[in-house]
Formats: C-alpha cells, sequence, structure tokens
C-alpha cells in the first residue's frame, strides 16, 4: 500500500510513524512544505515566551525504511484521476491512499498597513510556524512595547510571553470580553485583573484599524477609535482556517475544512482521508492536537486493520493556556453557554483578589464543564474528572477548593500534650501515645527505656522527638524528680 | 531492644545467639535470636545493627516470632481422604505423590506438572526447586509469585541496562543525595526502616513521592521535606514522560552522558516531545508546572549541574500495571537524561518487595531462566548449567508461560494436571483469585508445602509441613543484591522438615540425587551461577559467616564483588544503555460511566502479602484486623455515605464488603483497598487479570469499580442516646 502524507506537522508525523509500524505493508511518503522536519507547534508560544529552546522541538520520530519524509517539498497539485501527487520540484508520487494532513494558516485581518507585496511589514507577525515564533523572539529583542490583536488562547499565550520578557503589552481584542470560547464574563473580569498585574493592558471590544510605520518598520497602531499608540511589535493572533487550498483545487468538498465521515475518509474519494486541523468531521474540527491525534490513531487502526485498542487520553476539549504566570484551563461547558439553563447546575467561587475564578458545571451527576483560573491544583484534578466522565459529588463545591488535600497536620506533627491516649505515635510499631504515657507511668524514666518497653521508634526512627517529648512531658506532669534532664531531650 | 553488636557469636542450635534476619520484606532487617527454653515463644527477636536497617525493625519483624509458635502450625503431614485432610506419615504422603505424579506424568507427558515457588524462599530452596522442576519433571511449567512482583522492573531494566539486580547501589548511598524520587512505593509503611535513608533528602527538601495516595512516604514530603505528586492511577507513565520533556525543553539533559554513555536517544526523544507538562496535566491530573518544578529540582540535583545526586526509584505502584515495563522504562529513561546510573552518589532501582524476590528471579523460578539470571533458551546458558546438573542439555524444557497465563492453563486441554506449591498463597495474592480458584479446582492432584494452613494449603490434595525463617540455613538476596546469611536457630517443630529435605525426598523416588545440605547447594549453585550475569561464584558461606559484605556479580575472579554497577558501562553488548521509546496507554479495564471509581491496591504495615503469617500474628491483627476501603471526603459526598458505613466494591470480575474509612489523604478518583485478607475480604477477588506483554506482570494497581453502601455505620453509643 502505497501512501502519501501530504503535510509533516504534528498529526501528519505521528500518523506516517504509527502507520509504517503497524502495517509492514504501507510504504509512506510524506510531504512537509516547512523547511524542518515536524516539531512541536502547541509549544511556539513558549519559544516566544523564552521557556522553550526551538532547537529542541524536535518531534519527528527515527528513520524508518518504509517512511520517506521530504522536508522542504511542497505538494503543489493532487491528480485524483491519476492517483498521483505532484510536488514543487515536478516530481509525481503515485498513492494508493492519500492523507491531507495539511493543517490550517494564521487568519491576517485586513488592517491598514499590515501587509504590502513583499508581506507583513518589519515587526508585524503572526504566529503559526517555526520561522514565525523566532520571528518575533528576534523583533522582541530591544523591543519594548508590544501589542497583541486577538485575545483567544493564542493571543493570551502570547502576551503573557511577551510580557515575561520584560516588555510592556496591550492586549487588543474586538470581542466583548477575553476567550470568550473558554471564559464566561466573571471568568474574563478576573482574567483581566490577573493579566493587570503581570503588566498586560486589556482593551476589549476594540480593533486595530491600521499600523503606523516608521522608515518602513512599524512604529505603532491606530485602533478602530482613532486613537494611537505607539509599539514596536504587532502580534496578531486572530484564529487560523484550514488549509483546503489543494483539497479545494483536487475537487474534494470543502467547507470550513476538508469535509470528511466519521471515518475521516472524503465523501468524494475512497481513497483519500484527512486528519488534523485542516480536516472537517461530523463533529466538527477543534482546532485541538489531541483530536488530530486520535484521528491519526483511528486512521492507522483502520489502513492497517488493526484493532485500534483504547486511546492514550482519547478526544478532549480540555483547554488548558500556557501562560506564564498565569493558571488558566476550560473544558465542556464554558465561555458562552445558557447558565440558566434548567438541565445545568452551575456553582461559581469568584475571589479577584487572588486572581481566582473556578465555574463547574454539572448535569445528570457528570462534571460536564469547568472553568478555572489561578489554581492549578484544582484545574488539574477538574481535568482529570472531566475527561474521564467521573461523577461528582452531591455537592459540587468540593471540587472547588483543594479537591485533592494537601496535607491537614499529621498526628506526630501534635503538640505532645495534646496527643489523645488513643493517638498512634510511632506507625511502625502500632505504639499510642497512651502506651507511652503508660510506660512513662511504669516506671520508665527515658525515650530509651520507652523504646525498649513499647518498641517505639524502633522502625524508622521518625517519632524519635514526639517520643521523647511525650516522655518529658508526662514525666514532669508526674513530677517525676527521678528523670534526669540529659537523658531526655526536650523538643525544639 | 538496643541493637546488639554485629560482630556476635554465630551459633546455630549452640544455645547461644542466633545473627540471621527477618522473614518478611526484601529490607530483610538484621535480627538475632536468642533462645528462651522456657517461654511462651520458642526465641526472642532482638534487632541487630546493619547498614540496611540501622537497628530498625518494624512491628512485624518485632513479632515475627510469633508465627513459630502459631496455634495451627502445621506439624505433620495431610493427605486428602474422602474430601478430608487428614495426617499422613511422610512416607506415604511422598509416595502418594510420587505415584500420583508418575501417573499423570504418563498420560499427560511432562508438561502435565507445573511447579510454582515463592520470593520468600531461600536461594537454596529457589535453585533446588527450579533443578528439580527441569532435572526431575523436565516440565517448562515453572514460576513463581515474583512475577507478581518484580517482573516488570526486571524486564525494563534488562532491556535497557543489560541486567537487573534491583537497587545497583547500596541502599544507604541513598542517604547522601540531594533529591529521591520515589514512583509508586510507600517503604515508610512496606518497609518502615528504609525511610532512615531518606533523611538526607529530606532535609534537603529533596524527597519527591509518586502516589495517588498521600501514603506514609507521602507525608514525609511535609513541612519542607520535598513535593507529592498525586497523579490519577496508571498514568505514572504521563507524569515520567512530561519530567523528561522539561529536562529535554529546558536544556537540562547531561548531554555528554547520554551521547557516551547511551545508544537511541534520537529514537526516544520523539515520544518524549508528545508529552508537555500541559497535555500530561490533563491526563495525569498533576499540575504542569509541578512537573516543571520537579524536573528543575531533579536536574539541580543532577551531577552534571553539580548537584549532590539524585535516584530515581520505583515501586510496584507504577510496575505492577499492564504497561509496567514501558512505565520503567520511561523511569530509566529519566534516570539516563539526567546521567545518573553508574555514578556513585546517584542512580536508579527498584525497591525488591519480597524478602527474596530478588534472589529467586535470578537462580531459576521463572519459567524462563536458569540459574545466574541465564536465559534458558540461550543454548551456552544451557550448555553450562546442564553440565553442572550432570544431565544432558537437551534433557533440559525450554521455556514456560508466566505466572498469569500458567494459572489459566491448570486444568485446561494440555494444560497441567498437577501442580507443587512451595512458599505461595495463590488463591489470595493471584490477580482475579476467583479464576484462580476455579483453576486449582480442575486440577487432578495439587501440592502445597507451607508453614502453617494457609487457604491455598486448604484447598490441597496433599500438604507438606516445613520450617520456616528461624528454622533453616540458607542465604537470601537482599534488595541491594547483596547475599545475607539466614541461620537457623531452633528446629522445626513436630515433623515438619525443611523442603530441602522434602525435595530430596521426592527426587529420590523418582531415582534422582539432590542435597538437602544448605551449603552444598549454596556451592553447587555458585558453580551453576558462574559466568552468568547472577554470578555467585565468588561467594560461600565462609566469607559470608566472616561478616564480609558481597553484591553480585562475585565471580571468583573478582571476589570482592560489585556494590555498585555499571560504574565502567552497562550490562549491555557495547557498554551502553539501550534506551526504548515507550508511550501510555489507558488501563486494560479503565473507569466507565457503569464503574466510574479507580481501584488501587496495596499494603498496610502491619501485613505482610496474603497475611499467611502476619494473620496469625495477634498484634498485628489487633493493629490491622481487616481490610477498609479509603476514599475522600469528596467521594464519599458523591456516593452518600460517610466514615465507617460499610460499602461494595465491585469490579466487572467480583466485589467485596468492607467498612469504608473516609480520608483526605487519596485523590477523589480513587478508592484503595488493602490485599492481605482471603475468602470475600479478597481484594484480588476484583483485580483484573491483564498482564504486561513483555514481563507477564499482572495489573493489579489498578481497575475500575463501582462503590455502593450497603450499611449504615453503626452509630456510636452516645448518638443513640442524643
Amino acid at each position: 500500500m502505497r501512501v502519501v502524507v501530504i503535510g509533516h506537522g504534528m498529526v501528519g508525523s505521528r500518523f506516517a510513524e504509527e502507520l509504517v509500524a503497524a502495517d509492514p505493508g504501507a510504504e509512506v511518503t510524506v510531504l512537509g512544505k516547512e523547511p524542518v522536519p515536524a516539531y512541536n507547534r502547541v509549544l511556539l508560544s513558549g519559544v516566544v515566551a523564552g521557556s522553550t529552546d526551538p532547537a529542541l522541538l524536535a518531534m519527528a520520530g527515527p528513520a524508518h525504511p518504509r517512511l520517506r519524509v521530504l522536508t522542504g517539498v511542497a505538494a503543489v497539485d493532487i491528480d485524483r484521476q491519476a492517483r498521483t501527487v505532484r510536488d514543487a520540484t515536478g516530481h509525481d508520487h503515485a498513492y494508493d491512499v492519500l492523507v491531507l494532513a495539511t493543517g490550517s494558516a494564521a487568519r491576517v485581518p485586513a488592517i491598514q498597513g499590515v501587509a504590502d507585496d513583499r508581506g507583513l511589514v518589519p515587526g508585524v507577525h503572526v504566529l503559526k510556524d517555526l520561522a514565525d515564533a523566532t520571528g518575533i523572539v528576534d523583533q522582541a529583542v530591544g523591543a519594548r512595547r508590544a501589542v497583541v490583536l486577538g485575545a483567544g488562547v493564542l493571543g493570551i499565550e502570547v502576551a503573557t510571553g511577551l510580557a515575561a520578557r520584560g516588555l510592556s503589552v496591550r492586549v487588543v481584542h474586538l470581542g466583548q470580553r477575553l476567550m470568550e470560547r473558554q471564559l464566561g464574563w466573571e471568568a474574563a473580569q478576573v482574567a483581566v485583573g490577573s493579566l493587570g498585574r503581570l503588566g498586560i493592558t486589556t482593551h476589549v471590544g476594540a480593533s486595530v484599524a491600521g499600523v503606523l510605520t516608521r522608515r518602513d518598520r512599524l512604529s505603532g497602531v491606530r485602533f478602530g477609535d482613532g486613537l494611537e499608540a505607539a509599539a514596536d511589535l504587532f502580534v496578531m493572533c486572530c484564529g487560523t482556517s484550514p488549509e483546503t487550498v489543494l483539497a479545494r483545487r483536487a475537487g474534494l468538498t470543502c467547507d470550513r475544512g476538508v469535509v470528511v465521515g466519521e471515518d475521516l475518509c472524503s465523501p468524494d474519494d475512497p481513497a483519500v482521508f484527512a486528519v488534523g486541523d485542516c480536516a472537517q468531521p461530523p463533529e466538527g474540527g477543534r482546532g485541538l492536537v489531541a483530536q488530530g491525534w486520535e484521528q491519526a490513531r483511528r486512521l492507522v487502526a483502520r489502513l492497517s486493520r488493526a484493532d485500534g485498542g483504547p486511546g492514550a487520553d482519547g478526544t478532549t476539549d480540555v483547554v488548558r493556556v500556557k501562560a506564564v504566570g498565569l493558571s488558566m484551563v476550560s473544558m465542556g461547558l464554558s465561555g458562552d453557554f445558557d447558565r440558566e439553563d434548567p438541565r445545568y447546575r452551575v456553582l461559581s467561587l469568584k475571589d479577584p483578589e487572588r486572581g481566582r475564578y473556578v465555574e463547574v458545571v454539572v448535569a445528570g451527576g457528570l462534571l460536564v464543564g469547568a472553568t478555572c483560573l489561578g489554581d492549578a491544583e484544582v484545574g488539574a484534578t477538574l481535568s482529570a474528572l472531566y475527561t474521564r466522565s467521573m461523577p461528582v459529588p452531591e455537592d459540587p463545591a468540593l471540587l472547588m477548593v483543594r479537591a485533592l488535600a494537601g496535607g491537614g497536620p499529621g498526628v506526630v506533627s501534635r503538640a505532645p500534650a495534646d496527643l489523645e491516649d488513643g493517638d498512634r505515635v510511632c506507625s511502625c510499631n502500632s505504639v499510642s501515645a497512651g502506651a507511652v504515657r503508660a510506660a512513662v507511668h511504669g516506671g520508665c524514666r527515658t525515650a530509651v527505656e520507652v523504646s525498649r518497653r513499647t518498641r517505639a521508634s524502633t522502625g524508622c526512627g521518625d517519632c524519635r522527638s514526639t517520643v521523647e517529648a511525650l516522655v518529658a512531658a508526662t514525666a514532669s506532669e508526674q513530677g517525676s524528680q527521678q528523670t534526669h534532664p540529659d537523658l531526655v531531650r526536650s523538643q525544639s | 531492644m538496643v541493637p546488639t553488636s554485629a560482630r556476635e557469636t554465630v551459633g546455630p542450635l549452640s544455645g547461644g545467639p542466633t545473627a540471621t534476619h527477618c522473614p518478611y520484606c526484601a529490607l530483610q532487617c538484621a535480627q538475632t535470636l536468642l533462645r528462651t527454653p522456657e517461654g511462651r515463644l520458642p526465641v526472642e527477636v532482638r534487632s541487630r545493627d546493619f547498614p540496611t536497617n540501622r537497628g530498625g525493625m518494624c512491628q512485624k519483624g518485632w513479632s515475627s516470632a510469633e508465627v513459630l509458635a502459631a496455634p495451627d502450625r502445621l506439624t505433620t503431614p495431610l493427605v486428602r481422604r474422602d474430601g478430608r485432610l487428614v495426617p499422613a506419615a511422610w512416607d506415604e504422603a511422598l509416595d502418594h505423590v510420587h505415584a500420583r505424579l508418575e501417573a499423570i506424568r504418563a498420560e499427560h507427558g511432562a508438561e502435565g506438572v507445573a511447579v510454582f515457588g515463592g520470593g520468600g524462599l531461600t536461594n537454596e530452596k529457589a535453585y533446588t526447586l527450579g533443578k528439580f522442576a527441569r532435572v526431575v519433571l523436565r516440565t517448562p511449567y515453572i514460576e513463581y509469585n515474583g512475577r507478581f512482583c518484580m517482573s516488570s522492573a526486571a524486564a525494563a531494566a534488562n532491556r535497557t541496562l543489560g541486567v537487573d539486580r534491583g537497587l545497583a547501589f547500596p541502599l544507604a548511598d541513598l542517604g547522601d543525595a540531594d533529591v529521591v524520587l520515589l514512583v509508586g512505593s510507600n517503604p515508610a509503611e512496606t518497609m518502615p526502616p528504609l525511610a532512615q535513608h531518606l533523611a538526607g533528602a529530606r532535609a534537603q527538601g529533596g524527597l519527591v513521592v509518586v502516589d495517588p495516595r498521600r501514603s506514609a512516604t507521602a507525608r514525609l514530603t511535609a513541612d519542607g521535606g520535598g513535593v507529592h505528586l498525586a497523579p490519577v492511577p496508571g498514568t505514572d507513565l504521563v507524569v515520567l514522560l512530561a519530567l523528561t520533556h522539561v529536562l529535554v525543553d529546558e536544556g537540562l539533559v547531561d548531554a555528554d552522558y547520554l551521547a557516551a554513555r547511551t545508544t537511541g536517544w534520537e529514537d526516544v526523544l520523539a515520544s518524549i516531545s508528545r508529552w508537555w507538562p500541559e497535555r500530561a496535566e490533563a491526563v495525569c491530573g498533576v499540575p504542569a508546572d509541578t512537573l516543571r518544578r520537579v524536573a528543575r529540582r531533579l536536574a539541580a540535583a543532577a551531577p552534571v549541574h553539580g548537584g549532590g545526586g539524585a535516584y530515581v526509584v520505583t515501586g510496584r505502584g507504577m510496575e505492577q500495571s499492564a504497561h509496567g515495563t514501558d512505565t520503567v522504562s520511561a523511569a530509566i529513561t529519566l534516570a539516563l537524561a539526567l546521567g545518573l546510573p553508574g555514578r556513585r552518589g546517584s542512580g536508579y532501582g527498584p525497591l525488591t518487595g519480597q524478602g527474596n524476590g530478588q534472589g529467586g528471579r535470578e537462580h531459576g523460578l521463572k519459567s524462563d531462566q536458569l540459574p545466574g539470571y541465564r536465559h534458558i533458551a540461550d543454548p551456552a546458558a544451557r550448555e553450562h548449567v546442564a553440565r553442572v546438573w550432570g544431565v544432558d542439555p537437551q534433557d533440559l524444557p525450554g521455556p514456560g508461560v508466566p505466572a498469569v497465563e500458567l494459572l489459566r492453563r491448570l486444568g485446561t486441554g494440555g494444560g497441567p494436571r498437577a501442580l507443587l506449591v512451595h512458599g505461595a498463597n495463590l488463591v489470595v495474592s493471584a490477580p482475579n483469585v476467583g479464576a484462580v480458584r476455579k483453576a486449582l479446582g480442575r486440577l487432578d492432584l495439587l501440592v502445597v508445602s507451607d508453614v502453617v494452613p494457609s487457604e491455598t494449603a486448604m484447598l490441597a490434595d496433599v500438604v507438606l509441613p516445613v520450617a520456616q525463617w528461624a528454622e533453616e540455613e540458607g542465604t537470601m538476596t537482599n534488595l541491594e543484591g547483596r547475599v545475607i546469611r539466614r541461620r537457623r536457630a531452633l528446629d522445626p517443630p513436630g515433623d515438619a522438615r525443611d523442603e530441602l529435605w522434602v525435595m530430596r525426598e521426592l527426587a529420590a523416588r523418582f531415582g534422582v540425587e539432590l542435597s538437602d545440605d544448605a551449603r552444598e547447594v549454596f556451592d553447587e549453585m555458585a558453580r551453576a551461577s558462574a559466568g552468568g550475569k547472577a554470578d555467585y561464584s565468588g561467594i560461600t558461606y565462609d566469607r559470608l559467616d566472616a561478616g564480609e559484605a558481597l553484591y553480585w556479580p562475585c565471580p571468583a575472579d573478582r571476589p570482592e564483588g560489585t556494590p555498585r554497577m555499571f560504574q565502567d558501562g552497562f550490562a549491555t553488548p557495547d557498554g551502553r544503555a539501550r534506551l526504548v521509546a515507550v508511550d501510555h496507554r489507558a488501563p486494560a479495564d479503565d473507569v466507565t460511566g457503569e464503574r466510574p471509581v479507580h481501584l488501587v491496591t496495596g499494603r498496610v504495615l502491619q501485613h505482610y502479602q496474603s497475611g499467611a503469617q502476619t494473620r496469625r500474628v495477634e498484634e498485628l491483627v489487633e493493629a490491622a484486623p481487616g481490610p477498609v476501603a479509603e476514599l475522600s471526603p469528596v467521594l464519599a459526598d458523591t456516593l452518600g455515605l460517610e466514615d465507617g458505613d460499610r460499602v461494595r466494591v465491585s469490579s466487572a470480575r467480583g466485589s467485596l464488603t468492607v467498612p469504608a474509612r473516609v480520608t483526605d489523604a487519596i485523590r477523589p478518583d480513587t478508592v484503595f483497598l488493602p490485599f492481605h485478607w482471603a475468602g470475600e475480604l479478597s481484594a484480588n477477588l476484583l483485580t483484573t487479570d491483564a498482564t504486561d506483554p513483555v514481563s507477564g506482570m499482572p495489573e493489579f494497581k489498578v481497575c475500575a469499580v463501582r462503590v455502593e453502601r450497603v450499611a449504615r455505620a453503626v452509630p456510636a453509643p452516645e448518638e443513640v442516646l442524643a
């Protein structure tokens, strides 16, 4: 089976590697238009933030004799009759199965002056590939003021990343609140406060009408209301659109993306499939890599006629913002939904002072949505519950504060005088405070003697100081004058 | 109870003190036994200073003499007649076993008989049992309960480092490290004196414990001692890949070490690149920034960054999984990325569980292994061992099958019709014990050698009473690969006999001569192990009795032994560690709407394994009388139940009813059950027998259950009055 994959991104590369591993009859050719092999696109915002070394993003697996990866070679045409793909060098690649993994492209809004015939003007950027990220980083060095257009997930990641680099950052967002797909009104309000503490100014309901240049370089932006602001870096994070040019030209049905069925196959051609951001499956494309990887896994199972087995983490719509200094996660029902709908029980906790906001949505005993800002532990626990559809407590508020307790004081850290007789002092040997007291009352004068009689602190020894203090306290309660001070170390 | 000196007279049966080691776990705390002819118990147990336990001992060790005098101690052979086990003379019992085995072999061939050993048996007994199976019975079907314990750690170490010795360094080395990462291990409860070696890391805030429960060990991280990560059960692999991801992402790996001492780094990079912390968080439930912090802490402790050393240590919590081998491989990858193994003051190692889990797997209790940790399919290994045994290599059977598969085959078409069990309590300790009980019921002959009437012994056709720790001579190999002496302080009671004698007598009936002298057996085993990975040929009883600290490999030409392995290279053909790319998969029996809670199983301090010994010790039973289901207040609210309520916990395989204990020391998506109890209280009625494809390890540590209240807690009297 000859398989041609167009696109060597996170999904295309994984699909190709897993297919050759699963199917001994598969000969796979991958055409990747970027000049580097597959890398982790999800972490590009980390490159912008300076927390990720771009050299360490590589994702491509080891070489395989039945896997041919052509890097820096774009596909230019699909001939579905001949079942060939022509690449930019004019070479034709025959296929039995064609897999489109062309991904998506950054949307560039119509803003006066952002681009000229040479492309985006210097200082203006989008963030979609590695070159974009390194371009932003180069520009950020020495820059002082940045404007980020679009306060979706990527916009927030870029804004916080640039702020972490010491730039003064403005976020401009056309919508009436930040991240409206993920955050409701209250959550968005809390997020504005948190961003403010990181040195980021937020402008909602605002647009950028034009960019100002000086000597062919960006010098500022003009907002929709006519006001202007100086800026030496302008990053547009206005969403993506599925890359469908080749598919359309080949006569495949495309809507927002390349239309495919549940089996990821195009309705127009049983030999053509699409996975990842370029695909539009019946449930819709979410633009999350988890969905693309799940599709890749399913398609490998289908093509290799193997049992796919359980997925690594299934399809999930958990959105975890990778923002420096800001913990933010949302899942399921979040952002815009009808909070008055009687089917939903919606609880929220708002603590703007600490940048904390937690909202959980329960229906039919299950967690069907959640938003969590400013509490990483709670956010992580909610994600784990949500992805596994676990039942939620009768009182869902229990999920909103430290769902997993971090550790109240153990018995041994209590003051010896406060220990009840039944409290276990030595776990290794099941010795209670009462047994230690009884040993003292029975004539033991030192902790060593008590240990000898009760075996307390003869295991790991961790309770030695507690036993010593308890012996001292008991002895002094007893008014015992026989206890030699050197023999009983008091608790420090 | 003050530790007595290590240099004391060794006087078996002389009436003087006997220097030996605890009968229970692989820490093998040093004990001194004093004869007390007038006492209620035959010996008094004292702790003894030793580098592993430093004079410490837990309640199990202190009370170990109780089992010598267990009221139902087996003291005479029993043979089932008309459905009842009745006393028999040894000759009668052994003749009966011999005749039945011969008949079964005549009808079904050598493969009609199987042998099942235990990780508590001495090296001498493990070796002899392996030889008995291969030379006397000539069956490939030999396995042991260590398959349920160390097989994933062993498989991963073998494929990556070239050899598996448990810890590749003396335990005391841990004490000098800045960071100790413990994944799926709870030594503060399972081998308490070990916690002393964690004090150094705790003092630096460097103890990192990965456990879905805030276990006794996890609590050692409190008050600045370190960090506790509580992942979703079955996701340890994700935690480990994410930690490694951060090292790569932030340029913290030991690149020179990876280049000089490993192969395959480029291959594993792709698998690591898929698990950035935010993605890992949604699967494992550990916050991304916590993963980053821990990875940086590990890196700071690594030699490459001028740190004071770090250790990665694994336990059953992550190994007893259908992906256990891969999970351990990820732990080794993390250690290698940090440049830890084979460097003094740093390293990787699993904590062996059973007393001689290490020695058992080295000397022939595993279906694919010959003495010296040799592979039974390796012609050179067969040749060598056959020569020591005085048989034709052609006559040695080939590899058998791992434990779970062996148990499945019992009594089925073509499967074994007879089973000899030594030192294992299968109907409590195996996964999915309901199915195991049925399998044993299909047999034509079940012979169990034990010290007490364990639940498995009670199902047997013939029960053979044998000696236990204080009644026998031998050696054990502890969790650090150090060979230590077990010494006899007294004779076994009644007609109980040493298993070496039992095997000698049985072999003689087949016309084969075996020795029952422990020292002779050891010397032969040392010869058989010569040239193997676990080479004991430089070790003798005289050297051990002189107090030498001998760690294998200890070949005759390097008699100093090997306290620290891998200093000059790994045990692979090119001396480099072979990194293996792995990826996460969901548990075999994952949570569903019908069974939405993770079950994890484990231990309590007072009990050991199937409880056959410890459930016979009054003070241990008093401290831990029965299993309770631990669950969080959040889960309790979800299920509408309260502390003390009786709950039914059910999996797809079985259910049990126990009291609930509501505690905030566990994740809200998880319930914990200890596995030391039998019959209707056996946690293994619930566990899945899905196994790891490489190691054959069953997935004890995670399955899906449903929890329901069956009765309210009995209210305290004052509440009734109120």
